[in-house]
């Protein structure tokens, strides 16, 4: 209950915010979009936050970032160092590595904002990539958010390459060698190779103007295309609002959850405390990339456990497995690495790009879509990509041969031979498992909130209930004949407040272009 | 043609009558309940607490100033920032759900798409011009517009080359000229007896100590028997109970340096991607994806025992490229 | 005010401090120069230290290190180290028996045992006894292998017979680095053989392990690296593996991999945990 004072306190509140609200008005002209904007509605479930995870994490790698940005030198001038670090005392080594040092070392917050810095772009790598399979396992891509993935995978490859040329500014060891193993898959592409790894790195490996480049690159080129392209793939995200799981009262044209002002405003400023809370807290507590450890890199030099990060480990890791394949003829080799250094990525990327239209050759399913599908309501695509997951997962493994065949005591030949056959053989057995849990899944028992919409529910003389109409309409789910199906809890025609037509009840139109309409969208149309 | 959903943008078809917003909101739903709204004194005591919270916060934003200004030290500043983010994310999310409004709302989901006549207007404005435009079956347009395009665009990439130079046949040769003394990095001649049997150093040709390409692995392989490569026998310098062959450190796979060294199987691995070569065997490759043996460098000795080469390497050393003649 | 010291990382010995104004006292000052001055001289051209430390000669440890022998070891190596099933110690030298013993490689339990690192079974004193015979044979037999090294401890300046961090560091990384990782942690040879971690070696164990190259190690004589080399490398190791690690949590000292792990699994799990707790399950 609020009192006289309380009451006036808010009048007056009211009277300040119309005053400032007008002042903008006045000039911008905003206050639809404004309401609409505060009024807006993001649904709640919790696997819709792992986006924004990422996007937060971006925000806190380019703040340290910016910070890093302050004290590193990108230049591959030789000085002598003559620092805090003892064991490097008196050791000739670029600027941009003496640098680096110096910020560790010598620079207060250094070490922690460097750290922050590398753990933040791991934990932004894993999150893109969650996000990713989510929006692929519910099926979010689909019509109208097709160009909305493209976007996403651009930014997938370009935080990879981000996160590759920013660990490899330091010139340490490690990063080094990963330098040297690129430009030697640049050098094999056929006929301009040679010529294109010699204009990036200003001549033969490790050229002498090398991180000028490479600083350009990863402090204004991606960050610039990350920010245009996140903005982009929000923008659209909101135009198209999100979409959502099916559920009790939820339908294609209405959407639940927290609106943008103030609960999901604050909720969302948790999640950043939180991001920042785990980044920042790893920052100082768990060491990363230790480059004192390292050293300068030095061509003659090399390191046991000589990985990337964990998000270009699936290429090592195809570097290590594709087998010792050269061509030669006519006076002219088709190196090694070209083939998992190039020639893979390029496929894999190709495909993942073109999913939305491959899906929807699939399924015949050319709808619009603001529902998701739960993974096991379609089975062909789950399968797929648990089998492209075992399969990356076995390649990031095998980057990692050496380092498990140290702590396991197995040949780093068995593990690499293992592997080998692994990533053929795991994604089709994982494929065929992941089919038949998913059929299993829909089996057992119709989800309650999946009522067979359009059908209609018989009782038989035994007293069992049962749908007569076909296929389970309703959220794309694919039709599998179970002989006799328990019935759906739900009663046919209840539901939450605020659905709209009751034409959800018609039985479903069979689209003669062979995609079923979804009812609920006004006998929606497929593409021709 | 596909039928197209009528949209319901515009403030006159939202779903209120006389309503002037786009996302309405059913009649029913009560848009300022929170769930502590009728429980003052709850509400009251989760205030101090998130209250509590955030003074945490407050505090470790002291100490870490406090720790900054006494010469920093990470471990101190990453538990003070853990907290600081910690407390303060979590009052903000007790706040949210217990104190804040505007939880499991429905609303009305856009259509956004346009209805026929605003699409048809667009091809409209779109066509306006279409015949000047596109004149004489589009000869500015495409006949002369694009390629003229297509060149001068051309020839705004190219500065880009001058970022490097020509390669030249800059991958054929090393450092590494007749007469070379081998020498370590601390700049010593090595003599035909100071690597012990089973042992090995990196070498480099004298006056070029650190240069990339031209880094070498010598090894003393004792009195075991070598298998040379045609063209590459005699490589290799016997003294006494010393038997010493030269190979190149640049792997011919990727280019990391090929050094770690087995005695008991007498190979030389790259620790990258695991490459393995048999010294015995000419340093062939017998694991890993590495398909060209490490190139022999020839050894001779000089004058008062020291090792030189007799010549550069007489193949590219390193990884592939496409232009690189069959051995 | 509050002394600013250098933030966040490990001093290494030689390191200043704060620096001090000296007292205009002309007398003592030069009381202290002229004392300075002679050690100088006294340390320039002294003898340098002996390179390898001694082993016991006398008769009462021979022959308990011959008893020794006998019943642990005699079984692979033979009646008077000449061979059986493994290899002879005629010429091995008293590093390499050192070595070997005092990490616990031998005595193995089957002579198809690959020597791992563990608790030495003898106490220093049995293995001083063991040390002892084995070089006596060795000089019977006249061909003694090189002997324990003397490590020096590392200094602040390079000196002739004084080595430093960063010279150990430089011939680490070029020469130790790719079996046994940057960070000493170890790593993985052909054909299954684990490279052991350094991170518990003393520095003579490290300095002998370079002369003597227990297989599948090679080994590493006086023309390849000096006597002082030899202790940068193991003073350089030494100091690695003591330092506290500046940025927290070693995790194992790895590099990427384990560092990957934690990043994914620990990471962002936590914060899908987070996620679940802000929003529905759905």
């Amino acid at each position: 209950m609020s009192t006289v004072a309380e009451r006036s306190a808010a009048r007056k509140r009211a009277q300040q915010q119309q005053k400032a609200l007008d002042w903008v008005d006045d000039r911008f002209g905003s206050s639809s979009w404004l309401r609409s904007a505060m009024d807006k509605i993001f649904p709640d479930h919790w696997s819709f936050m792992v986006g924004e995870i990422a996007m937060y994490t971006f925000v806190i790698l380019i703040a340290t970032g910016i910070y890093l940005a302050l004290f590193y030198k990108a230049s591959d001038a030789i000085v002598i160092y003559h620092g805090v670090y003892k064991p490097l005392d008196g050791q000739a080594m670029t600027e941009a590595y003496a640098s680096t040092i110096n910020l560790s070392f010598s620079v207060r917050a250094g070490l922690v904002m460097r750290q922050a810095h590398h753990w933040a772009a791991l934990i932004f790598l894993a999150a893109i990539t969650f996000h990713m399979c989510r929006v692929f396992f519910t099926g979010a891509f689909r019509r109208p958010r097709e160009v909305n993935w493209i976007i996403g995978v651009t930014l997938l490859t370009l935080a990879m390459l981000e996160g590759f040329s920013g660990y490899s500014l330091p010139d340490d060891l490690l990063s080094g060698s990963g330098l040297r193993v690129v430009f030697s898959i640049v050098q094999s592409i056929p006929f301009v190779g040679v010529w294109l790894a010699f204009t990036i790195w200003g001549g033969n490996f490790p050229g002498t103007e090398f991180f000028g480049r490479l600083f350009v690159i990863h402090e204004f080129l991606f960050p610039l295309l990350l920010a245009g392209l996140l903005g982009g793939h929000l923008a659209i995200l909101w135009r198209q609002t999100h979409t959502d799981f099916p559920g009790p009262g939820k339908t294609e044209r209405n959407i639940v959850g927290s609106r943008l002002w103030p609960q999901y405003t604050v909720k969302s400023t948790a999640l950043l405390m939180f991001i920042a809370a785990v980044i920042f807290g790893l920052g100082g507590l768990v060491q990363i990339n230790p480059i004192w450890i390292y050293g300068p890199y030095q061509a003659a030099r090399a390191s046991a456990g000589t990985q990337p990060d964990w998000y270009v480990g699936w290429l090592d890791g195809a570097l290590r497995l594709w087998p010792h394949w050269e061509f030669r003829s006519f006076g002219h080799e088709l190196a090694n690495p070209f083939f998992p250094g190039l020639l893979l990525p390029g496929i894999v990327f190709t495909v993942i790009y073109a999913w939305p239209w491959i899906d929807k050759r699939i399924y015949s399913d050319y709808g619009h879509h603001n529902l998701l599908d739960r993974p096991r309501d379609k089975p062909l695509r789950t399968a797929i990509g648990v089998a492209a997951l075992i399969f990356f997962t076995d390649l990031t493994l095998a980057s990692a041969t050496d380092v498990i065949g140290t702590g396991l005591h197995i040949s780093f030949e068995l593990l690499i031979e293992i592997l080998q056959y692994g990533s053929f053989i795991g994604p089709i057995i994982g494929f065929f498992v992941a089919y038949e849990v998913c059929v299993l899944l829909q089996q057992q028992v119709a989800h309650p909130i999946q009522r067979p919409v359009g059908g209609i529910i018989m009782r038989d003389a035994r007293g069992g209930f049962h749908t007569v109409g076909g296929a389970h309409e309703g959220n794309g789910h694919e039709a599998h004949d179970v002989e006799h199906e328990e019935a759906v809890l739900e009663p046919v025609g209840a539901g939450a407040s605020g659905r709209p037509s009751a034409d959800e009840d018609d039985p479903p139109a069979i689209n003669p272009d062979g995609g079923a309409t979804l009812p609920g969208d006004d006998g929606h149309p497929s593409e021709t | 043609m596909p039928e197209i959903i009528t949209g319901t943008h515009g403030p006159e078809e939202g779903a209120g009558a006389g309503t002037p917003w786009p996302d309405d909101v059913p009649p029913n739903q009560d848009d300022t309940w929170y769930p502590l709204r009728d429980d003052p004194w709850r509400a009251a005591r989760l205030e101090y607490f998130i209250a509590a919270l955030w003074g945490v916060t407050g505090i470790c934003g002291i100490g870490l100033m406090v720790v900054y200004w006494t010469g920093g030290q990470a471990q101190l500043e990453g538990w003070l920032l853990l907290a600081a983010f910690g407390c303060l994310g979590v009052g903000l999310l007790l706040w949210a759900r217990q104190l804040l409004p505007g939880h499991e709302v429905t609303a009305i989901r856009h259509q956004h798409i346009s209805e026929p006549e605003v699409r048809a207007a667009v091809v409209d404005s779109l066509s306006r011009g279409a015949e000047p435009m596109l004149s004489r079956r589009g000869f500015l347009v495409k006949k002369v517009l694009v390629p003229v395009g297509g060149i001068f665009g051309i020839a705004a990439l190219w500065p880009l080359a001058s970022m490097g130079p020509r390669p030249g046949n800059a991958l054929y040769h090393t450092k590494w000229y007749p007469g070379a003394r081998l020498v370590t990095e601390d700049g010593r001649a090595l003599t035909v007896d100071d690597v012990m049997v089973d042992g090995l150093m990196t070498v480099w040709p004298e006056g070029y100590i650190d240069n990339p390409q031209s880094a070498a692995v010598l090894v003393n392989i004792g009195g075991q028997p070598l298998q040379a490569r045609p063209g590459q026998a005699g490589f290799e310098v016997i003294s006494g109970a010393n038997g010493l062959v030269a190979f190149s450190k640049v792997c011919t796979h990727a280019g990391c340096a090929v050094s770690l060294f087995n005695v008991l199987s007498m190979q030389l691995i790259c620790p990258c991607h695991q490459s393995t070569f048999n010294i015995l065997q000419d340093c062939k490759p017998v694991f890993g994806p590495a398909s060209r043996p490490l190139p022999q460098l020839p050894l001779g000795v000089a004058p008062g025992g020291y090792l030189i080469a007799r010549s550069d390497f007489i193949e590219p050393i390193g990884p592939g490229f496409w232009n690189r003649s069959g051995d | 005010m509050f002394k600013r010291r250098p933030a966040s990382g490990p001093a290494g010995p030689g390191a200043t401090g704060t620096s001090r104004r000296r007292s205009a006292l002309a007398g003592p000052a030069a009381l202290v120069g002229a004392v300075m001055a002679v050690f100088a001289v006294l340390f320039w051209t002294l003898p340098a230290p002996a390179q390898t430390k001694p082993v016991r000669t006398d008769p009462a440890s021979i022959q308990a290190g011959e008893t020794l022998f006998n019943l642990h070891c005699s079984a692979c190596h033979g009646i008077g180290g000449v061979g059986a099933k493994g290899p002879p110690l005629l010429n091995v030298g008293p590093a390499a028996v050192d070595f070997f013993l005092s990490t616990g490689r031998m005595p193995l339990s089957s002579p198809n045992q690959e020597p791992v690192s563990g608790p030495p079974f003898f106490n220093k004193d049995q293995i001083a006894n063991i040390v002892a015979y084995v070089n006596y044979v060795d000089i019977l037999h006249g061909t003694p292998g090189p002997g324990i090294p003397d490590v020096t401890p590392p200094c602040g300046v390079q000196t002739p017979n004084c080595p430093t961090l960063s010279e150990g560091n430089t011939l680490f990384l070029l020469n130790c680095a790719q079996c046994h990782d940057a960070s000493g942690a170890g790593g993985m040879l052909s054909h299954g053989y684990v490279v052991p971690s350094l991170r518990q070696a003393t520095p003579t164990q490290v300095a002998e392990a370079i002369r003597v190259g227990p297989r599948p190690m090679p080994n590493f004589g006086p023309g390849q690296f000096t006597n002082q080399q030899v202790s940068a490398i193991a003073d350089y190791v030494r100091y690695m593996s003591t330092s506290p690690d500046p940025g927290g949590l070693g995790i194992a000292h790895f590099g990427p991999v384990p560092e990957g792990f934690v990043a994914v699994i620990f990471g962002l799990g936590l914060l899908l945990l987070i996620s679940r707790f802000i929003g529905n399950r759905g």
